[in-house]
């Protein structure tokens, strides 16, 4: 039975194939074609979810080996990655549950999305999506997981910029796919020092792999994932991005936002179990950051305005509490939690868009006035404590500063003592300069220097001369007087300058930066 | 007679020069474009021939070798070869000739046999440089590929600087060409000094011989040195770079596709500056791993601050040529198949960028922002092939970009470990130079009249660009068709580098022992 786990994410993935390349070929093209795409798709996803059920039965009755390699996808010396699915356990029941999810908002999105422009690129995001998500959970190693993880962040990015003309969703797209980036620094990290410390990134060795690890290894290992985990499953600090991803149509949300993507953090966690076990240090941040997590989100959630941003909040805080408790070493806790957790909200997502006929009835509740009444938790709240102007501050505008610095820089010096020196071609550009020219109104380039070179070296030589006949004209002739007086002045205020600049606390930290680096 | 005794390398060399005299002598400009084309063509099936013809799992040796004297007294030789490291390149100078043609069809307004001429004799001296294994024909390819590149920017460039960056670009690359040849000579000395022989007969220019002579210790450095400073300059590395986007800006964006597509310079470093002064190579690595990394950090913060498409592109691969010192500066099995790997995909993925941005160019006359803004509603099919591409150049699992990075910052983080997290950095830069670019031309709502008008891509630019983009697909699926062709080249390489040091500890453990 353990090979029918290739075609569960294989169906989805062909599907959306062959969706993408109809609309890009025009076969598929508006209303008429509606149909077939969601038929194409839905049955895709619904086969996958069979086979996904029809797997957890057989691993139920024990017909299961555990896993299947299809071969090398990528081998350099010995480093060698396979292609290869894990038919066991909670990677099978995840998969069933996704699965199942996955196929029950792709037929709620046949009627939500009906008639609208994008309805063909929307399924055949989505069905990718689904691909990726399935072959996230159902990859025997971390590579093929990160793999899974990367293309459904972009799926992510393409859905939120579903409404592509709006300038907010592009904004978002972007802000949301940068700070998921963060993560895969971590993730890229973290599986090159599993590989480099065990000589494996196979899930099911890691048992027996994390044996041989040390504690700091272990730890260095753990903290790199659970920044991944993190910024996947939008902890403090990364939880903005997730109000921003709202952006997309509310199907979307559902599946990436509200029950499948941003599960992805958790499982990660809990797929790394043998080695979070080492690591003290790793599990006490795993409790810190989902607690701060947990308390951040409950405390925003309290003023959001519209259902979905309120969705997201209480998403955020929910996957906190799953981090609290594989600190706290409750792994099945967390996994019984995720689960649940998933299909809870799918049904909470789906029923957004009908929200004001369920509470017709049965009006929320408004807080505890004592804690309405407290000022300054007010704003906080409503501010999101300031995270996503934190971030601004601490790393998006310093390092546009740096940039612009450098880019000043780069023009200005380094162009200008590579360059070589101006050509004559350029000296008139127009008609009017060169009327100027003989009208002789540049009197400055009247006095023309003795010796012109080009190339570095000539440059370098003229350059010399130039400095020695100045010098010489300047001070030994005319004598020290108000010339120097005047070059001290300038050199003083250019070194001002210099110092202030260096002193700015983004230099400053690219030099504490630099210096750790190279101690590293 | 067994098909490997034709001269199949001279063949592919000299087979574009022939096309370029029949294009450029043929008066009917209709004519002379499709001799044009028709040469590129049937070199596209030579080079791939040439790839069926090689043995990759005896990359490590010299393949389809000719043998010729050329100055017996000097002891210079027309010597042709290929093996795994150098074989990738002919297909894909090919087919990149082959891409600037068909692009510009229609967008050269002059001279229309000359243009095409020159692109196929740059063709011919690019894939003699990736052949030759004689010091001095390697030098004198590498020459010969300037007076093109000199004409083809200065003549049918877009800006109105062109001229100045014509001769810009000429004067680096003959400033980096002394060092070069001093680097070339000395070697030929040293050879003469090592077998002890007359000096005009004992010279040697041949690379297989070389690099078989040992180098003595003080000239190691100096050497290593003059190599560096020599490609530094064609690779470009800072601060020898200023060229690049100033040539992007004003060359026609064809040529600048070749001019970011193929990087002969780093090239030159995997094949003669590391091989041939292996001892420096492997004490320096780490200075060359930090210039990478200045590279690579240096160039991606200033690539966010451009807001012209071009002149990004020209900061990107920059940035991306810091990248991939870094894994070469690695000396790891991993790190530099990345870098072959990478190499490839400036080809694919870099110039169809630039050639996406010359059709943009070639519709609107500016890929300035600020004349941009919502293409992606106007042009759709544009908008797929350019978003494929950019996810590709940032690295995306499923396309090329993916494994090469990937090897690459495996291999720096094996050996140090500070220039992989440098690598990861680079990677979110390049992810938001690209995206926050993309986002002001291709998103939002479209503000200005002339590009209601814009038509979308046309048949011809939509298969010349589906080749690339085929490729960067099955290439990140199926990452270990390349890798397997330079497999045993890169072994034998890595040996040939790190097996004397480990002689010499080997010797020195020894000594210590009793």
């Amino acid at each position: 039975m353990d090979n029918l786990v290739v075609l569960i994410p294989l169906l989805p993935f062909s599907a959306a194939v062959l969706v993408a390349t109809g609309y890009i070929t025009g076969y598929i093209k508006g209303e008429a074609s509606e149909s077939s795409t969601a038929t194409i798709v839905n049955w895709a996803i619904n086969m996958s979810c069979l086979l996904a059920f029809t797997l957890l039965g057989a691993d139920l009755l024990h017909k299961n080996r555990g896993s299947l390699s299809l071969g090398s996808w990528l081998s350099s010396d010995d480093l060698n990655i396979e292609i290869n699915f894990i038919t066991h356990g909670f990677n099978v029941i995840l998969a069933a549950l996704f699965s199942l999810i996955l196929s029950i908002i792709l037929r709620f999105s046949v009627n939500y999305m009906h008639r609208e422009t994008g309805f063909h690129r929307f399924f055949a995001i989505i069905s990718l999506f689904a691909a990726a998500m399935l072959f996230l959970v159902l990859s025997g190693n971390a590579l093929g997981s990160f793999f899974g993880w990367e293309i459904a962040g972009l799926c992510s990015y393409l859905l939120i910029l579903y409404t592509y003309q709006r300038p907010s969703a592009s904004v978002n797209a972007t802000r949301v796919f940068i700070t998921n980036r963060f993560g895969d620094i971590g993730f890229i990290l973290g599986i090159s020092l599993t590989v480099a410390w065990t000589g494996s990134a196979n899930w099911l060795d890691l048992p027996r792999l994390a044996a041989e690890l040390s504690t700091s290894e272990a730890t260095a290992i753990a903290l790199c994932f659970s920044l991944a985990a993190f910024t996947k499953s939008a902890q403090v600090p990364f939880t903005p991005w997730l109000a921003r991803a709202m952006e997309g149509p509310t199907p979307s949300s559902t599946v990436f936002y509200g029950s499948v993507m941003i599960s992805a953090g958790v499982y990660l966690v809990c797929m790394l179990e043998p080695i979070f076990e080492k690591a003290p240090f790793a599990m006490a941040v795993l409790i810190v950051i989902g607690a701060i997590t947990a308390i951040h989100s409950y405390w925003v959630g309290l003023t959001q305005t519209d259902i979905k941003s309120s969705l997201a909040y209480a998403t955020a805080g929910q996957l906190g509490l799953m981090f609290v408790e594989c600190g706290l070493g409750y792994w099945s806790l967390a996994i019984w939690h995720l689960c649940a957790h998933a299909i809870v909200r799918c049904y909470s997502f789906l029923t957004a868009p009908s929200l004001m006929h369920s509470v017709k009835n049965n009006p929320i509740k408004p807080i505890h006035p004592a804690i309405a009444k407290i000022q300054w938790a007010y704003t906080a709240s409503l501010q999101r404590f300031w995270l996503d102007q934190l971030a601004d501050w601490m790393l998006v505008r310093p390092i546009r500063r740096l940039a612009h610095d450098l880019s000043y820089f780069d023009d200005h010096v380094v162009n200008h003592l590579m360059g070589i020196p101006t050509p004559t071609i350029n000296a008139i550009s127009s008609l009017a300069e060169l009327e100027e020219k003989l009208l002789g109104a540049h009197p400055e380039h009247s006095q023309r220097p003795f010796t012109s070179g080009s190339g570095i070296a000539g440059k370098i030589t003229s350059g010399f001369a130039g400095v020695v006949h100045w010098f010489e004209d300047r001070f030994i002739l005319r004598g020290i007087g108000k010339d120097a007086l005047h070059l001290g002045r300038q050199l003083g205020r250019i070194a001002n300058k210099f110092e202030l600049l260096v002193l700015r606390p983004r230099y400053l930290v690219l030099f504490i930066l630099t210096t750790l680096l190279l101690a590293f | 007679m067994s098909p490997t005794h034709y001269p199949f390398l001279s063949i592919i060399i000299l087979w574009p020069i022939f096309g370029a005299m029949a294009t450029s002598l043929v008066s009917d400009i209709k004519l002379s474009k499709r001799i044009a084309l028709g040469t590129a063509i049937i070199e596209c099936i030579l080079t791939l021939l040439v790839l069926g013809l090689f043995n990759s799992t005896e990359g490590n040796i010299y393949q389809l070798v000719e043998h010729y004297p050329w100055i017996p007294r000097l002891n210079i030789h027309y010597a042709l070869g290929v093996d795994g490291i150098s074989i990738l390149f002919l297909p894909m100078t090919a087919l990149l000739t082959l891409s600037a043609i068909i692009a510009s069809w229609n967008s050269v307004q002059q001279l229309h046999r000359q243009h095409f001429a020159l692109l196929l004799v740059l063709a011919g001296t690019t894939i003699g440089v990736f052949a030759a294994i004689d010091t001095m024909l390697f030098f004198l390819f590498w020459e010969l590929t300037l007076p093109p590149f000199f004409f083809l920017m200065g003549l049918w460039g877009i800006g109105p600087k062109r001229r100045s960056a014509a001769m810009k670009y000429t004067l680096f690359m003959l400033f980096g060409g002394v060092p070069l040849l001093f680097g070339i000579l000395i070697l030929a000395m040293n050879h003469a000094t090592a077998v002890n022989g007359p000096l005009p007969e004992a010279l040697s220019f041949d690379l297989i011989k070389l690099l078989e002579t040992p180098l003595a210790d003080h000239l190691q450095l100096v050497v290593f040195s003059l190599f560096l400073l020599g490609f530094s300059a064609k690779a470009p590395l800072v601060p020898f770079h200023t060229w690049l986007p100033t040539a992007t800006m004003e060359g026609p964006t064809q040529v600048t596709a070749l001019l970011i597509g193929l990087k002969l310079g780093l090239y030159g470093i995997l094949r003669l500056a590391l091989p041939l002064a292996p001892e420096a190579a492997v004490q320096y690595s780490w200075a060359l791993g930090i210039l990478g990394a200045i590279t690579l950090v240096y160039t991606g913060l200033i690539a966010s601050q451009q807001t012209n498409l071009r002149r990004l592109l020209a900061y990107a691969s920059i940035s991306h040529v810091g990248l991939v010192l870094i894994g070469i500066a690695s000396l790891t099995p991993q790190g530099l198949q990345g870098a072959l790997f990478q190499l490839v995909n400036f080809t694919l993925i870099s110039s169809s960028l630039m050639l996406i941005a010359g059709f943009i160019q070639h519709r609107l006359g500016s890929t300035e922002t600020l004349h941009l803004g919502g293409l992606a509603s106007v042009m759709p099919k544009l908008t797929c092939f350019y978003f494929l591409f950019m996810f590709a150049s940032i690295a995306l699992p499923g396309t090329s970009g993916f494994p090469a990075e990937l090897l690459l910052i495996f291999g720096a983080l094996n050996t140090h470990h500070s220039l992989g997290i440098t690598a990861l950095v680079g990677a979110v830069l390049s992810a938001a130079y690209m995206l926050a670019y993309s986002r002001r031309a291709f998103l939002g709502p479209v503000t200005r009249t002339a590009i209601h008008q814009l038509h979308d891509l046309r048949p011809r630019e939509i298969g010349l660009l589906s080749v690339p983009a085929l490729l960067i697909i099955i290439l990140g699926f199926a990452p270990a068709v390349l890798l397997k062709v330079n497999e045993t080249a890169i072994d034998a390489w890595l040996t040939h580098l790190l097996e004397p040091t480990k002689v010499e500890r080997n010797e020195i453990a020894q000594l210590n022992k009793p």
